[in-house]
């Protein structure tokens, strides 16, 4: 089954910078959200921004390690004292948090399920997409990681799944041939396809799954 | 008939070490769940009776129990067990570790999904999903995609929550627990009590006893923490699983629901109810005899409402016994002579929102 990628998005955000910026897209709105859900929006915000479009939108999202930030803060702030968590503080080590935020800001979301995947697992992510998108136009999808130290970025990078071709798209087929194709991880298959500018497909592989990306037309 | 079907299921949970056990026991007189303190604070918890020299071992320990009885159950091909691809839902996964071990005990969710599937001696794919309380039906939900798209026969779900701090923390702060117990459906029923289960449910292209006859989604963002008072998407996520089974609402003999013990959730839930179904049918909650068991409730439920009706039985509801007049729900058990298709409710943190259609195949 052939589907349509629109606006892949690549965020990679320094984490002292990053307060600023979940405050500059969304003031005070996600305050309470926890910093897994601010990344994520803050990402898949900038794609549906990118990609256009309105209408029924599945999201599906994956990670390796989750809300690592909310969970220390419960674990180290609020258990290790012996006290109850946090509410809000609890609510955020739950990834799918996101899903509900997203769909509070008006994103008419039918379902949504974040999943936890090694690096290479990423055409998963794919291969769901493509089933949820029988039942749905759109599907938003995303790899998102909180950064573990201050040297190392956040990361939330998101594409916009579609069943029908649209300007700008990408055709996206799985491949037959994953010994030709190039390997990637969920830190860099949605940076790679949006820096293709080839004629040819691009050929990228996790694990030994292999998908191609192409311009439509 | 074609579709996928449930082939197997086991359970441990604090009804018992096994299903069979568990449903032997939810058949009798209802047992109060022991107050915890090692969780942190008085609360009452539906503890699985397996132990463990730590919080990891017991947790292998459970799984290789529920894996040889699902395993028995199944009676597949050895070579087709081990390329089975598993798909576990939780709302904690590993996070129990940290009680005893702290960091460094901790595992990614993804690392402690293959540990459990290691436990299970399958070798196909492995994915962890969270959906909070939905993740073991969010799981079933992937897997009847990979059945359904013929990338594989049979897929093993599994519903995994094991006793953890945080999580009983996180409740107590939310101020949703009982001191007392769990009275799903209840007019004195003052909150949830927490459980623990790991739940194995084998989903196959081969005919089975029970057909899974549509699944679907919806999602309720009027808050994170509970669906919308008017309950609106829990009946637009009962109607399109009615509509994908192709049924009328008269034809539902039995309703599983939710019933999570939240006073906004459970009347969300009974509005919706009463909105589809006049008269509402039968309903039953299990959340009085295993607790509420979070992202492995899904499976779990799943394998003992189809345990205790193979054996013609529609559980009695634990904890219940005057009907709260604003719910206007009254579960009840007895004879599953007539029980041939049910819809089983199941909402959770975060706004996730499914029901589940199953039919009694042949």
């Amino acid at each position: 089954m052939t589907v349509y990628l629109l606006a892949p998005t690549s965020l990679r955000v320094a984490p002292d910078d990053f307060p600023a910026r979940v405050r500059a897209r969304f003031a005070s709105e996600l305050r309470r959200a926890g910093r897994f859900a601010q990344l994520c929006l803050l990402g898949a915000q900038a794609c549906l921004d990118a990609a256009g479009g309105d209408g029924p939108l599945a999201v599906l999202w994956a990670s390796e390690l989750g809300a690592l930030h909310a969970t220390r803060a419960a674990l180290d702030e609020d258990l290790a004292r012996g006290e109850p968590a946090m509410p809000f503080t609890f609510i955020a080590t739950q990834p799918h948090l996101a899903g509900a935020l997203l769909a509070q800001r008006s994103h008419p979301v039918t379902r949504t399920a974040c999943l936890y995947l090694p690096a290479d697992a990423w055409p998963s992510l794919l291969r769901l997409a493509q089933r949820w998108l029988a039942e749905c136009d759109r599907v938003l999808v995303g790899c998102v990681e909180e950064s573990g130290s201050g040297g190392v970025a956040h990361r939330s990078d998101w594409c916009l799944f579609r069943k029908k071709p649209a300007a700008g798209a990408l055709r996206c087929e799985r491949s037959p041939r994953p010994e030709n194709a190039a390997g990637a991880t969920a830190e860099d298959w949605i940076p790679r396809v949006a820096a293709w500018r080839g004629a040819a497909p691009l050929l990228l592989r996790g694990g030994e799954d292999a998908w191609s990306f192409a311009f439509d037309g | 008939m074609t579709g996928t079907f449930v082939r197997a299921a086991a359970l441990a949970s604090a009804l018992g070490p096994d299903l069979e056990s568990a449903v032997e026991r939810l058949a009798g007189a209802p047992v109060a769940p022991a107050q915890n303190t090692k969780i942190g604070g008085p609360w009452p918890y539906f503890a699985i009776p397996i132990s463990g020299k730590n919080w990891r071992e017991r947790a292998e320990a459970i799984a290789r129990s529920v894996a040889e009885d699902l395993r028995r159950a199944a009676a597949i091909a050895p070579a087709r067990w081990a390329a089975l691809p598993c798909i576990v839902g939780s709302s904690s996964f590993s996070v129990g570790a940290w009680d005893e071990g702290g960091w460094e005990a901790l595992e990614p969710s993804f690392e402690f999904s293959r540990r459990l599937a290691r436990c299970f001696g399958v070798h196909g794919p492995v994915t962890g999903v969270s959906t909070t309380c939905t993740s073991g039906l969010s799981a079933l939900d992937i897997a009847l995609g990979l059945v359904a798209g013929g990338e594989f026969r049979d897929a093993l779900v599994l519903g995994a929550e094991f006793c953890n701090r945080l999580t009983v923390a996180g409740f107590a702060g939310l101020e949703l627990l009982s001191a007392t117990a769990a009275r799903p459906c209840d007019r004195e029923r003052d909150g949830l009590v927490l459980g623990e289960a790991l739940a194995a449910v084998l989903v196959s292209a081969a005919p089975s006893p029970w057909r899974i006859a549509a699944l679907a989604t919806g999602m309720d963002a009027a808050s994170v923490t509970g669906p919308a008072a008017d309950g609106s998407v829990i009946a637009s996520a009962m109607r399109a699983a009615l509509a994908g089974a192709c049924w009328k609402s008269a034809a539902v003999d039995l309703i599983k629901l939710q019933s999570g013990g939240g006073p906004l959730a459970d009347s969300a839930e009974a509005n919706a109810v009463r909105e589809l179904f006049a008269p509402v049918p039968r309903v039953v909650s299990l959340k009085g005899a295993l607790g509420h068991t979070l992202g492995a409730s899904g499976p779990a439920e799943l394998a003992l409402l189809l345990a205790s009706l193979a054996r013609g039985c529609v559980p009695a509801t634990w904890g219940f016994a005057e009907p709260d007049g604003e719910l206007g729900l009254a579960p009840s058990g007895g004879d599953a002579e007539g029980v041939h298709r049910v819809l089983f409710n199941l909402s959770g943190f975060g706004g996730s929102v499914m029901s589940l259609a199953l039919e009694k195949a042949g």
